[in-house]
């Protein structure tokens, strides 16, 4: 009779807590799920819409967001840099090359939460497309630093780990089927403070 | 000993299907997702502002620190939904959610009429309904069919620097959520 009650104790046991562990512990840890990565950059084209998969809908319910649509535009989010070093706000970050065509883009930097970074000085760390200084080949270079840099800046602040998030407005890149053709910029870092 | 083997196992499929049903019905009871935030701080048909400056309800990754956006909650079992604003914005774009908060559609003010924001969501039985007798207002609006009955609606506004930010601002409390 105890052995009987032991027994079914054991399996409500593994039963409930290890379902439970195991979704916990994919929903924390398959980050890449879905996921497109072009150069360091990484989009989630199919989060936040019925086509996503069983995991991603999981995840999004309980970050609380509303993401945008195909008609509105895509995110990229790029944590690492060229080299593959963890991004930091310490350091200086020269983000080069050509953005793939959108009626306008916004790049920020932000903390893990995907909350923008504090202000330096008076401006968040936040630029837009219209706002550019281009060099000749309609190709950009933006300077991100702690400190104040000619060109296109985009001031950081704070310290600890930070991520970029590039998001192109009104763009034909953002049907799933295309997006696999884009290119975007590199993140190449300079130097760091400490 | 083989007993204590075999609720091992037994354990073990139960996970799996304890696995598959928490994974299943998690969007259904999360109390964080966009719905249950919003509708701690508003009622159906208000729009609250989910960005931007003067945020009363931050949906932090949902909005671009560039941008600010209202949200309204509705229920089409009280009729068709109605949204329009007035005014003219460097850019402007919106989209329709579900209960879950999964994106049902989306468009901005280049692929509608005129780039006002005009539309109207509804149900497939209400686009019958509504087919019958066009109402004056609904002549100029874009249809939106919807098979849901819950769902959110976003106009989000790009604000290009801070000097937009009292014309984008008072376009953004025009739009108008309302049920006919």
């Amino acid at each position: 009779m105890i052995r009987a009650i032991f027994l079914t104790a054991v399996v409500l046991a593994i039963s409930i807590g290890g379902g439970a562990a195991s979704v916990w512990l994919a929903l924390s840890a398959s980050e890449g799920i879905g996921a497109v990565v072009i150069s360091g950059w990484t989009a989630f084209p199919d989060v936040g819409t019925p086509h996503a998969d069983t995991y991603s809908k999981a995840r999004f319910a309980r970050e609380g967001g509303l993401s945008l649509g195909r008609a509105e535009g895509i995110t990229f989010v790029a944590q690492q840099d060229t080299s593959g070093n963890r991004l930091r706000r310490r350091c200086t970050y020269q983000i080069e090359g050509e953005i793939p065509s959108a009626r306008f883009w916004t790049l920020y930097a932000a903390d893990d939460q995907r909350v923008v970074l504090p202000p330096t000085v008076r401006r968040i760390p936040a630029l837009h497309s219209q706002e550019m200084l281009r060099t000749v080949d309609g190709a950009i270079s933006i300077t991100a630093s702690p400190h104040p840099a000619p060109g296109n800046w985009l001031g950081l602040s704070g310290s600890g780990p930070m991520q970029f998030v590039l998001t192109l407005y009104d763009t034909p890149a953002a049907t799933s089927s295309r997006v696999f053709e884009i290119s975007l910029p590199q993140v190449l870092r300079v130097g760091c403070d400490d | 000993m083989t007993r204590f083997a075999h609720a091992l196992l037994l354990g073990v499929v139960g996970a799996g299907i304890v696995h598959i049903a928490v994974l299943m019905l998690l969007p259904y009871y999360t109390e964080r997702d966009a719905w249950s935030l919003l509708s701690r701080s508003s009622g159906y048909y208000e729009t609250t502002r989910i960005g931007g400056s003067g945020a009363t309800t931050p949906l932090v990754r949902s909005v671009d620190p560039l941008f600010s956006a209202v949200a309204c909650r509705f229920d089409l079992a009280d009729g068709v939904l109605h949204v329009d604003a007035e005014g003219t914005v460097p850019f402007w774009s919106m989209s329709v959610y579900d209960r879950n908060g999964q994106n049902i559609y989306s468009f901005n003010d280049r692929t509608a009429p005129d780039g006002q924001v005009n539309f109207v969501v509804l149900t497939p039985v209400q686009t019958i309904e509504v087919r019958k007798t066009l109402p004056e207002s609904f002549v100029e609006s874009v249809f939106v069919e919807a098979d849901l009955s819950e769902g959110i609606v976003v106009v989000r506004a790009f604000v290009p620097d801070p000097t937009w930010s009292s014309a984008i601002d008072s376009f953004l409390s025009g739009v108008a959520c309302t049920p006919n």
